[in-house]
């Protein structure tokens, strides 16, 4: 005669949590033995860079967060926040760290390491197309505004074939077209 | 070299005979000062014996700055006050029981443990240590030079130790005994005792063989420790790969102690350091509120993040032991807002520092002030911080937790005031 029926005790943690042997520590190790890395381990996480930072309001990792990560070796987290991608590079957490941690120039690299495996968010690779096919990021396209500044409707001398040539030829252009 | 003195012949007794005590009574000694320095325990040196490696200079523990006169080993001076200085009256396996008398004639009833060791006749060839596991030597440089006798642990081999003592050093009938002696000045120098976390459920202290506090620690790291200084599991004598360490345990917690004990980060971080620069491969991770290496002390949370010490700041949630002597630690990180989840061989424990055994009966003897149970000065607005009453100083860690040189300086200043008076 059963009593109860068996019932599967509730899980110890209802949030899983980060297994610390799952991430990889080189990650650290590598961000740190290139050239910007040299202070990264000196961090002490007093979140001044976020402090300072004036769009991190509304990210997801905010930089300190992502120095953390980075310190941990969540590689893989940090390669495919779209963070590193929004930041505007205007140094002002760069300048204010306490401890001389470079963070903009860290989040640099950290977005070549994304772009060589392939993780670039398609709006970056939309904006390295056009550049690619245009030769320029800006094509002027409200004429009136030259127009009223009683300019010519075009840029006069402006010859952008040289670049698209030379942007094909690099990583730019390798960006654009895939596995080239 | 120091011309002894007898200047005066009211003796000082100095209760402690750690970093604080020693300094007072050697200096006392040597402006010719009679000085009784008494110590609970059969070796001196303390709290400071156990520490291996000293901050803030890393040296030996007892080779910290003390007398510039002294000659000796180093820096090394209590070796030559306790053998030469004849002002130093040492008393070990010593307590205090009971003070009466007025300030400047106190009389101090002390209980002194029996002496089964004559150090004076030790020569420590180490045959009795061969003949009975109840003796050992503590430490190769332990004061007095002597072994200590464990009667808990007597056996035959013990009293052919004693017939065949070369020098007839051993005394297995010893008694204890009483005495009552007169003083005119008492220095309080009782330092501090390290926490037993046991009530601390969470943490598994006193259950779980490989959780230990920061000064266990010490000990296994210690040269002169039973592995020879190999970072190894208490349960297993396993070599121990990965160590987590956790700040603030009993301290600034109104259940236990409110009070931050200040010299903890710093130790655990100079333990953190010894890990992972000196003993190969061994990851530490330090589970934190706030990192409070005050002062000059922040230069080894700087080494410690730069030798690649992982600092968590938060809190351990769970901790597991498994069934191969590791444990299964889940750590929340405020940082982050993310849980993480590790394993490790060792979970060290930085366990508050609380006033010694005895403390507030001594307290409540002399009528002193209280502070968070140590001993606060008798006059807060007062300069002279370590006058804890009229003719009664206190110095080091019975002030509350003190880091050495600190403790040090305190003793100069008990000495300089009790010179003072005796202008």
């Amino acid at each position: 005669m059963t009593e109860t029926e068996e019932k599967a005790d509730p899980p110890a943690v209802m949030i899983e949590p980060i297994d610390i042997s799952k991430l990889d520590p080189d990650f650290r190790e590598g961000i740190r033995s290139m050239p910007n890395g040299e202070e990264l381990s000196a961090c002490f996480a007093c979140s001044t860079c976020t402090a300072a930072c004036p769009i991190a309001s509304t990210w997801k990792y905010k930089p300190h967060q992502l120095i953390r990560m980075i310190l941990l070796g969540m590689r893989k987290e940090v390669l495919s926040s779209e963070e590193i991608w929004l930041c505007l590079t205007c140094f002002e957490c760069q300048e204010r760290c306490p401890q001389n941690v470079r963070v903009t120039d860290i989040f640099f690299d950290c977005k070549n390491l994304a772009a060589e495996e392939g993780m670039i968010p398609d709006s970056i690779v939309g904006l390295a197309r056009e550049l690619t096919d245009k030769g320029q990021l800006y094509v002027v396209t409200a004429d009136w505004e030259r127009e009223d500044m009683d300019l010519e409707p075009e840029v006069p001398g402006l010859s952008t074939e040289e670049f698209k040539t030379i942007l094909k030829g690099t990583r730019t252009g390798r960006i654009v077209g895939g596995d080239e | 070299m120091v011309e002894v003195k007898t200047l005066v012949s009211n003796p000082v007794l100095v209760i402690g005979a750690g970093v604080a005590g020693l300094t007072a009574a050697t200096q006392l000694a040597d402006f010719g000062i009679r000085t009784v320095l008494v110590d609970r325990l059969p070796i001196v040196g303390g709290n400071a014996m156990d520490l291996y490696k000293a901050f803030p200079t890393d040296d030996c523990s007892y080779c910290f700055e003390g007398s510039r006169l002294r000659p000796g080993i180093r820096k090394c001076f209590y070796r030559s006050a306790i053998l030469d200085q004849p002002n130093i009256d040492l008393k070990v396996n010593t307590e205090v029981t009971e003070i009466s008398g007025s300030p400047g004639k106190f009389q101090a009833k002390l209980s002194v443990g029996p002496q089964y060791i004559d150090s004076k006749k030790c020569i420590m060839c180490g045959l009795c240590i061969e003949c009975s596991n109840a003796f050992c030597l503590p430490s190769p440089q332990c004061q007095p030079q002597a072994v200590i006798y464990d009667p808990e642990m007597s056996d035959e081999g013990a009293k052919k130790a004693e017939e065949e003592c070369p020098t007839k050093a051993i005394n297995l009938g010893a008694q204890p005994s009483e005495e009552t002696i007169q003083v005119s000045d008492i220095v309080i120098a009782t330092g501090y005792h390290e926490m037993k976390p046991v009530s601390i459920d969470e943490y598994g202290y006193g259950k779980i063989p490989n959780v230990v506090t920061q000064l266990e620690l010490a000990q296994i790291l210690d040269p002169n420790g039973k592995s020879g200084g190999a970072l190894v599991r208490p349960s297993d004598g396993g070599q121990v790969k990965r160590v987590m360490m956790v700040q603030c345990v009993g301290s600034r917690d109104e259940n236990y102690y409110p009070f931050c004990s200040k010299i903890c980060c710093v130790y655990a971080l100079k333990h953190a350091n010894i890990i992972t620069l000196e003993r190969d491969g061994t990851q530490v991770t330090v589970v934190y509120m706030d990192i409070r290496t005050y002062d000059r002390h922040e230069r080894y949370y700087r080494v410690a993040r730069d030798a690649g010490v992982r600092f968590v700041r938060g809190r351990v949630s769970r901790l597991e032991a498994c069934a191969d002597g590791t444990l299964d630690i889940i750590a929340y990180d405020s940082l982050l807002d993310k849980y993480l989840k590790f394993n490790v061989d060792l979970f060290v424990l930085s366990s508050a520092l609380e006033p010694p055994k005895g403390s507030a009966e001594l307290i409540e003897s002399l009528s002193l002030h209280p502070a968070s149970g140590f001993v606060g000065p008798a006059d807060l607005t007062s300069e002279n911080a370590v006058v804890a009453a009229d003719h009664v100083y206190v110095c080091g860690a019975a002030t509350g937790p003190a880091e050495i040189p600190e403790s040090v300086t305190q003793a100069r200043a008990v000495v300089s005031m009790i010179l003072q008076s005796r202008k």
